[in-house]
């Protein structure tokens, strides 16, 4: 025993660092279990609240472009509301309550920390589960998406933006409603990869993907970007492309976070089908 | 090692995290260079460190990264591999105890050949690790491969300036 304490201590720089690496392994690779622990809870809340002080001297660089942003949008409502269409029967334009449901519901918030330069890039959004936002929603910039809730604490909401290894968004030609889908391998932040486009599509240079909504987290006929680039190997089933992301992620200000009110029914519904 | 020694670690420390997390964090050029200048502290922490001490240091530098990042245990197991190092680097590239001047590890008390020899070496075990450690794929081996040197050559460099700025005023 006495051996055994010996050689421990003349030895404790080689332990002391096994333990300690081995610790930070862990943590790493069971890092997605631990956002939702409390460990996960805390920190969060750490760098939250810094990142929002310093978000708030930020935040008067840039003044200027946020203003043409909100231009931009109010410009857009205006010509949306009622007074902006030219009606001769209100008639035509009324449909029962039943029928029209509400499918979406939109939070907006204010993104507190972002990255583009990492190969895994997150976002940190100053709305949380106090405000009804849950994970898996998708988080999008007007009509551009930008990515989707993975984790949330009370007051903040962590997201996994496009530009990340892990993330797979399911899209479509505008033109022809073919499905593909959207990943980024890293490097430029402007850049993404189309994969899995059919062989027999004809594409342009400047064709258009959409998002598809069959995943759930976004709707139908969101933005994600325009074909930059295209090849067609010989020896594959599937064609490649290069897409230029409509959302700029460099400069993210107020994004929302879309709230699909009928997710519930829809999981229930495959649930149902799966366990039969 | 003197109080004053423990107070500016301690003050580095802090500032280091803070620059890296606030201002380090937010650079991007071509989607490949990101310096991770806050390993300057475990350059910097005095030789006589006990070596435990060096390795519960560099743990907590990481985590305290981590938690800003949202890559709890990334940045920590490079840090703690680069503590592991530390010694063993020193004393290789040393000819012996006695030719280690002054308290700290720096440019003007041990020259520039050994204190480049001693940066590059760290930085590039720290930052190998860590970026592999994100990635976790082979595929992307290359382009990973270019990342690091680009962004070590951008650490080093702060590394450099930061030595020339502030070792004259102690």
């Amino acid at each position: 025993m006495r051996n055994l304490f010996l050689f421990l201590r003349e030895h404790y720089f080689y332990f002391l660092f096994l333990l300690l690496e081995t610790l930070s392994l862990i943590l790493f690779f069971n890092y997605n279990e631990f956002q939702s622990s409390s460990l996960y809870s805390v920190s969060n809340a750490v760098s939250g609240s810094v990142n929002n002080m310093f978000n708030g001297i930020s935040e008067y660089f840039s003044l200027r472009k946020t203003n043409r942003v909100l231009i931009e949008e109010m410009a857009k409502l205006h010509s949306r509301i009622p007074e902006a269409f030219y009606t001769t029967d209100l008639n035509i334009f009324y449909k029962k309550d039943s029928i029209v449901k509400l499918e979406y519901k939109y939070i907006s918030a204010k993104v507190i920390s972002n990255s583009t330069n990492k190969r895994n890039n997150f976002l940190m959004i100053n709305k949380g589960s106090m405000h009804g936002i849950e994970n898996h929603m998708g988080v999008i910039i007007g009509n551009k998406i930008v990515g989707q809730v993975v984790s949330v604490s009370p007051h903040f909401s962590w997201a996994m933006s496009l530009l990340n290894k892990d993330s797979r968004v399911s899209g479509k030609f505008k033109k022809n409603n073919q499905l593909v889908n959207v990943e980024w391998k890293g490097g430029s932040y402007r850049k993404g990869q189309v994969k899995e486009i059919p062989k027999h599509i004809v594409m342009v240079k400047g064709d258009t993907i959409i998002t598809s909504g069959n995943s759930d987290i976004f709707p139908e006929g969101l933005l994600i970007g325009t074909i930059n680039q295209f090849n067609n190997p010989q020896d594959e089933n599937f064609n490649n492309a290069e897409l230029l992301f409509s959302t700029d992620f460099n400069s993210l200000g107020y994004v929302e976070v879309v709230v699909d009110m009928m997710r519930k029914e829809k999981e229930e519904l495959k649930a149902s089908f799966k366990s039969q | 090692m003197t109080s004053r020694t423990v107070f500016f670690n301690i003050i580095r420390f802090f500032f280091l995290i803070i620059f890296q997390v606030l201002i380090l964090n937010h650079i991007n050029l071509g989607g490949y260079i990101n310096p991770y200048f806050y390993i300057y502290f475990i350059l910097l922490l005095p030789f006589s460190t006990p070596r435990w001490m060096l390795l519960v240091l560099s743990f907590i530098l990481g985590i305290g990264i981590d938690i800003f990042t949202n890559t709890i245990g990334l940045n920590a197991a490079a840090c703690v591999l680069m503590g592991f190092a530390r010694p063993f680097v020193i004393s290789a590239i040393s000819s012996g105890p006695e030719s280690l001047i002054g308290e700290t590890p720096s440019l003007r008390s041990q020259g520039m050949k050994w204190f480049l020899y001693y940066a590059i070496i760290l930085v590039l075990v720290h930052h190998i690790s860590l970026f592999y450690l994100e990635i976790f794929r082979l595929t992307e081996f290359f382009a990973t491969f270019v990342r690091i040197l680009l962004s070590s050559t951008f650490t080093l460099m702060l590394v450099l300036i930061s030595e020339y700025t502030f070792a004259s005023s102690k």
